[in-house]
This record gives structure tokens, sequence and C-alpha cells, in this order.
């Protein structure tokens, strides 16, 4: 009964918290530019996804290790500085672009342009980070996360030709614009294959205390819970399509975003997108800057933990604050969240492969995970994401000059 | 015992399992004419730097006797006080004594203690 009531709260946090300020605006974008035609971006992001979750999970479960704290052991301090500068970097510019966008759904419901928010919004997730227990907080946010779903009901409320919903999650070439196409299905994997989703994972699951009994229990949240949220951000692109081309509307602007379901509920559609996008964004703040506080205690081995109170880990602590006051001043300095989101999702897949590519070496070594290695299919897929995300290393920067604007 | 694989980078815990750092490096003795020999475990900012150029190392080493927070670093853990487990190498020592955790001391009195709510 316990093991049930925890996947159920993992697959409930795990779709609460999936939706963020970079998988809305990307679904979003590649709706309105190119109809359903990047489903299939989504749809492979998301069983990227789904795998490496799962292989975080069952490192932490079997090893007690965290992915960083492993990481460190492992490939030695050379490397994981230039993991912790790397996805430290493009972490902290995520971070602040969610921040951007729980300022921008206050601006949605206020009208008071969003930098006037930035110091009131940091210091709310200060205040929850600082005061705790997060635990709650971050079930809390999730549950209340469950209001993306809106974004599925409206999807079939609109009524979409199905049969050219299903044509889309086929990879295809595109008619116009091929390098602005790539370039959003390049930020759609970037949005989708988030460091920080499996690194925060592994984290819990060492917080806790899972075991190899858990071996079950994490497959499960894994799949299910990734494999729903990837359904919400196919439900973004699917209202994308239908909703901004007729108005020959690109989502070059963060308010158009206020539309994705007016068609479909009116003024409450409004309402739950404004909804959706603050608490979504406000929920993935809280995760991000905590995660980029776990990336330095656990690689560095200093006393950690979400539930502990800043006295006792005072290095952990000021990272967070570091990170919170670093996007509280970008985004107080007036910098466009939707740039910003479009640029941190291009660096993230940009640099996925200095994360991803350890767990072929982690997921293979019985000095971690003993018996529970990876099977030849596991491996397979992992080879395939570290090429495919090597390959979007190599071609993200020449899109963002060709197809960025 | 694999020196590299099973110390090196581990976790460093006291007496108590209260986090330390990690091993950041270790130090060999070799007397003349005598097999070498694991003296101590060392942990700090000196040593990881070191073993990315020894001259960002010494940078780090200049910088912390400017600042003066830290008494030693690196700070070193005698070999016969500390245990190697599947997780972690387990030091014979009180954490707060050690020297490992005089920056983690002195942000918490005077930043984080300052902070309502601390």
């Amino acid at each position: 009964m316990k093991k049930i009531l925890e996947i159920s709260l993992g697959i409930v946090t795990s779709i609460g918290g999936f939706l963020e300020i970079g998988s809305i605006t990307t679904a979003a974008q590649a709706g309105a530019e190119f109809g359903y035609q990047l489903l299939w971006a989504i749809a492979l992001g998301g069983i990227c996804i789904i795998f490496l979750v799962e292989q975080g999970g069952r490192l932490s479960a079997v090893s007690k290790h965290t992915i960083p704290g492993a990481i460190r052991e492992r490939f030695g301090f050379n490397y994981f500085l230039l993991m912790f500068l790397v996805v430290g970097l493009v972490s902290l510019l995520v971070f602040t672009a969610e921040l951007g966008g729980v300022c921008i759904a206050i601006e949605f419901a206020t009208g008071i342009r969003y930098w006037w928010w930035a110091v009131p919004v940091g210091l709310v997730v200060w205040l929850l980070m600082w005061k705790g227990p997060f635990s709650l907080i971050e079930q809390g946010t999730s549950l209340l996360g469950l209001v993306t779903i809106s974004f599925i009901v409206g999807a079939i409320v609109m009524h979409p030709n199905w049969s050219s919903v299903a044509r889309g999650a086929l990879p295809s070439l595109p008619a116009h614009d091929s390098a602005r196409y790539w370039f959003i299905a390049v930020s759609i994997l970037g949005a989708s294959i988030s460091p920080y989703l499996y690194f925060f994972y592994s984290s819990g699951a060492v917080e806790d205390h899972w075991d190899d009994s858990y071996i079950n229990t994490n497959r499960v949240i894994a799949a299910s819970g990734m494999s729903f949220g990837s359904l919400i951000s196919i439900a973004v692109l699917i209202l994308a399509a239908l909703v901004f081309p007729p108005r020959g509307l690109k989502v070059d602007e963060y308010s158009q975003l206020a539309l994705l379901l007016q068609d479909a509920f009116g003024h409450w559609g409004f309402i739950l997108v404004t909804a959706s996008l603050g608490i979504s964004c406000l929920g993935a703040a809280l995760e991000i800057a905590l995660e980029l506080a776990y990336l330095a205690a656990q690689g560095f081995g200093w006393n950690w933990s979400k539930n502990q109170r800043p006295r006792e880990e005072a290095r952990f602590s000021l990272v967070y604050m570091v990170v919170i006051i670093i996007g509280v001043v970008i985004i107080a300095a007036g910098l466009d969240p939707l740039q910003l989101t479009i640029m941190s999702m291009a660096l993230t897949a940009a640099t996925l492969p200095i994360s991803i590519a350890p767990f072929l070496f982690l997921m293979n070594d019985p000095h971690y995970v003993a018996t529970y290695r990876n099977g030849w299919f596991s491996n397979t897929v992992v080879i395939l994401i570290i090429a495919l995300a090597s390959i979007v290393a190599l071609v993200t920067i020449p899109l963002q000059i060709f197809g960025g604007g | 015992m694999d020196l590299i694989r099973d110390c090196l980078d581990k976790q460093l815990v006291d007496k108590h399992g209260k986090p330390m750092g990690r091993v950041d490096g270790l130090v060999v003795e070799w007397a003349t004419g005598q097999q070498p020999r694991v003296a101590a475990v060392e942990v700090g900012a000196v040593t990881q730097w070191r073993r990315v150029h020894p001259r960002l190392g010494q940078w780090v080493d200049n910088l912390r006797r400017k600042i003066g927070v830290v008494r030693n670093d690196p700070c070193r853990i005698e070999w016969d006080k500390a245990v190697s487990s599947a997780i972690e190498v387990i030091a014979d020592v009180e954490a707060e004594k050690s020297g490992a955790l005089d920056w983690e001391i002195w942000l918490r009195k005077k930043v984080i203690l300052k902070i309502p709510g601390a």
C-alpha cells in the first residue's frame, strides 16, 4: 500500500512538475510556425527523458549515490568541475527564465510590467526555500501544477484533426524555413531533456532512502510521470497549431501565450493559462535553484538536504541565495524572458553530452549498480541519446545564428 | 585497495557521519629504501585547483592567505584515521575541529545566522 501511495505521489509530482516555461514556449512556437509537424521532437525528448530519469533513479536506489556525486567519484574532479560550470551556468539561465515566467504570469493577471515583479517573486522563492520544509512545498506546487492538465482538456475540446496530429509524430522535413524548423526542434529537445529533471530526481531518491526494492517503483514513476508530462507539452503544441496560424501569430511575444486556451474556454482559458504559467514556472524555479545547490554540495561533498535548516548547511543555502539574486537582477533589468528562454533551451541542448555521457559508464559499472546494470536495450538507447545530443550540440550554435531569430 | 577508485574523490565524513568534503588528494610518503606509503588524505580548494593546474592551486592558496578565513588548506587527515567504506571515507576526527569546515563555520556565523529564520 505504501509503495502504491509513493508511486501515485511520484507520478502526480512528475506530471505537475513537468511543464515549465521552456516546454510551453518551445511547444507553442513549434505549433504556431509548423503546425503539428514537430510533434515528433516532443515525443523523442519524452522517450529520452524517461530513460535518463529511470537510470538516475536506479543509480541512486542501488548505489546510494547522487548523479553529481557518482560523476565526481568515477570521472574525477576535473570532469566534475567542467560539468559543474557548464550545467550550472545553463541551469542559472533556465532558472532566470522560470523566474521571468512567474513574473509574466503576474503581468497577465495585473497588467503591471513583469520586471516590477522580479524582486517580490524572488523573495517568495527564497522564503519558500528558507523556511521549508521543501518536500511539502515541492509536492504542493506539483499538485497545484496539475492545473496544466487543462491544456490536454483544451486540446480535446478544440477537436483537432487527429490523423494530422498522428502524422506529426513521424519526423518529416519542413516545406519552409529549414533552419528555423531545426532550431525549434533542438530547443524542444533542450526543454524536454533538462539535466535538472534527472539530477533532481536522483537527489530525491537518495533523500527518501530508496534501495533496490524501489527498482520497479522507480520504473513506473519515470515512465508514467514523464509520459503524461510530455502529453501536456503535446497538448500545448496542438493548441498553438489551432490558435495562432489563423491569427497570423508566431509567438514572438509572451503576451500571445495567453491566447492558448481562449478559443477552448473563453475568459476561463486566460485564467487557466495564467495559473498554469505562474504555478509551473514557480515550481520549476524552486526545483532548479535547489538543483544548483545540490550540484555544488554533492560534487564538493558539503552537507546538503532539502529538509535541513539553513544554519546546518550554510554553503548549500548560500548557493541558492546567490542563484536567486542573480536571477532577480537579470529580470529586474528588463531582459526579455522570451529571448532568455529560447537561448537557454538551445544552450541546454548544446551542453547535453557533458551530463549524459557519464550514464553509459556509471550504469554499466557493477561498483555502482551491482547486478542492476543496463541491458543491451538500455545501453543502445543511451548511446543513441548521446549520439543525438552530440549532433544537437554541434548544430545548435549555427542554428541559433540562422534560425534563432 | 585501489586508491584512485576506492578513496580519491569519495565523500569524507567525520566519526559522527557529518560531511567534511570529498577526498581531494592523497599524500604519499616515499622514504629512501622503503616502500611508498599513504600518509594522509587532503581536503580543500587548494588541492582541488592544483589538480586542474598547479598554478591555479598556487593562486587559490595566495587568495586563501589574503582572506584568512581558512586556517589550513589543504586540511590533512592522517591515513591511520581514515576508513574507506562502499559509499564514503570515514575519518576518526571531529569535522568542525578539523579545519575542513572553516568556510562553512565562517559563513554560518557571519552570514546565515544573521538572517531571520536560519
